[in-house]
């Protein structure tokens, strides 16, 4: 089985006496994330994420089933993370690395028992007919912190998609083409990011964003989801070094302001790709969504 | 790159080679460097997309592109990480995924079976390549056959390894870098007052030591940048201004 490279031990010696004299690689300051960029596609539901060099790709889809016989009123809401080789020789292909396997149940704690989404509202008749929305997740290029990344091209994605619209008449479902209703989008009920700290050292010492040598180098890790108002979704810190409580105080509060900057990002990318597709103001009259 | 060859000329695969640009001597035979495949009797076709470099003295022709992972060839420098020992050699990883380079114990200055140098996995070592084989694993030494002296090469203590393309690594050993190769960070640098030195290894690796944890990193940064952005010979200039402002 592939493994990723080690660092050799001049790097790791290298690296931490650095961040002992509080410098990092890269120049960046330990609270500083890697320039965050997000774009959309051209169809709803694509959002590309490239963190520094580490680039992931959700696509969102939507399709009608039925429903799971215990839960007749809930739609089906799933998210498949996929790192394939191309993002780094060390994943293979139909055998999840422990990487894949962490990413994977935290994005499903973060963005699908938070309840992000409203599953209720995919329901179409109860019992029979339901939405499957499912998220695609594909890691292109991976240079660390594949979490907060992920996290975000997730809640960008789904926040992005449209579904098509549907009417109830007489017990007849109907599903509207694009050309016919314009679609609309998923009743969604909070955005939750993650924060990912790396320690190093006793513990002591915290970064975030770290990248690829950082994140192999690190003695700990904690991730924080939390959303805007400062609603904490999940803490994960799995083994590593202790850390002292009031230091993860500390990591929670810097975790807020992070998110706080995520929420404004991504608030501010969805309406310029709305003032994009809105050509002509057209867009507003199309739409058969009534106000809440 | 000859002196009297003023343009750069540039080449995508499949190209015709036009024969003018073939250089011919009258007694060496004609010598294809990477990026070339001969099509017999007498046609040159290149593979890569790259600029066509010819040396009129070697009688040699090549295509110098930035891509690809490295291969070992005979006679080039390189850093590698040592990846365990074995009873006579070191393994030693050149670049990540594939196959150990190996590297004798003796291959060292003044090495005997008594005083051969204990590398650790994971210390760093400069060596030479001194085999390369399609097939097999490329083979490492850290001492000159002919003379036994080292000649800088040997295993690296302290300071940290960046990652460079391997153009750029090529163009940093070019025997002018300056003027050749037009990278100056190193020169600005150091006449900027930064004590630092370095090695480089055409695997894509560059190590860096000095005193000074800011220095290394400043160094670090300069080349990396270089590479990354392309940066031309006046916009060096200003990044190592730049940097030395950061570093002081």
């Amino acid at each position: 089985m592939p493994r990723e490279a080690e660092p050799s031990l001049n790097e790791r010696a290298f690296v931490v006496q650095a961040l002992q004299e509080g410098l990092r690689v890269d120049g960046r300051a330990f609270d500083q994330f890697r320039k965050l960029e997000l774009k959309f596609g051209d169809q709803y539901g694509v959002a590309d994420v490239t963190l520094g060099k580490t680039r992931i790709l959700a696509k969102v889809s939507a399709e009608v089933t039925t429903p799971y016989s215990d839960r007749p009123f809930d739609g089906i809401f799933t998210i498949t993370t996929e790192l394939s080789p191309m993002a780094s020789p060390a994943f293979e292909v139909n055998r999840p690395t422990e990487t894949e396997i962490l990413l994977s149940r935290l994005l499903e704690k973060t963005v699908r028992r938070s309840n992000a989404l409203d599953t209720e509202s995919l329901c179409l008749i109860a019992g029979q007919k339901c939405w499957s929305i499912r998220v695609d997740l594909h890691v292109l290029s991976h240079d660390g912190n594949l979490i907060d990344g992920s996290c975000f091209a997730v809640v960008a994605a789904l926040r992005h998609f449209r579904k098509p619209d549907t009417s109830m008449e007489g017990g007849n479902l109907t599903v509207y083409t694009p050309a016919e209703r314009e679609p609309v989008p998923l009743s969604w009920l909070h955005s939750p990011f993650c924060v990912t700290f790396s320690f190093y050292g006793e513990g002591e010492m915290a970064l975030l964003d770290a990248c690829l040598l950082e994140e192999q180098l690190r003695v700990s890790s904690c991730t924080i989801s939390l959303n805007k108002h400062g609603e904490i979704c999940q803490i994960a810190k799995l083994g590593g070094t202790p850390v002292d409580a009031a230091a993860l105080l500390q990591c929670a509060s810097v975790a807020l302001n992070k998110v706080k900057e995520f929420s404004t990002l991504l608030d501010r990318r969805l309406a310029e790709d709305s003032k994009k597709r809105d050509k002509g103001g057209l867009l507003a009259e199309l739409s058969a969504e009534n106000e809440r | 790159m000859a002196a009297e060859q003023t343009e750069r000329i540039f080449v995508l695969p499949g190209d015709r080679i036009d024969h003018s640009l073939i250089p011919s001597h009258p007694k060496r035979a004609l010598r294809l460097g990477p990026g070339l495949r001969h099509i017999p009797p007498n046609e040159l076709v290149p593979t890569v997309a790259g600029q066509l470099v010819t040396d009129h003295k070697k009688n040699s022709i090549w295509v110098e592109y930035n891509g690809g992972r490295y291969t070992p060839t005979v006679g080039d420098l390189v850093i590698g990480t040592v990846h365990h020992s074995a009873v006579d050699y070191f393994y030693v990883m050149l670049s990540g995924y594939t196959s150990n380079a190996i590297l004798p114990q003796l291959a060292f200055e003044m090495a005997s079976k008594k005083t051969r140098p204990n590398l650790n996995p994971g210390s760093l070592v400069y060596a030479r390549v001194c085999l390369a084989n399609r097939h097999m694993d490329p083979e490492l030494e850290c001492v000159s056959p002919t003379t036994g002296k080292a000649d800088g090469l040997g295993p690296l203590n302290g300071g940290m390894l960046f990652d460079i393309s391997p153009g750029m690594a090529r163009r940093l050993l070019m025997r002018k870098s300056v003027e050749e190769g037009k990278v100056v960070v190193l020169e600005e640098l150091g006449s900027a007052g930064l004590a630092f030195e370095t090695a480089v290894g055409r695997n894509g690796k560059i190590w860096v030591n000095s005193e000074n944890v800011k220095t290394v990193l400043a160094v670090g940064r300069a080349v990396k940048e270089t590479d990354e952005n392309n940066l031309g010979v006046e916009q060096q200039k200003k990044l190592v201004r730049r940097l030395v402002k950061e570093v002081s």
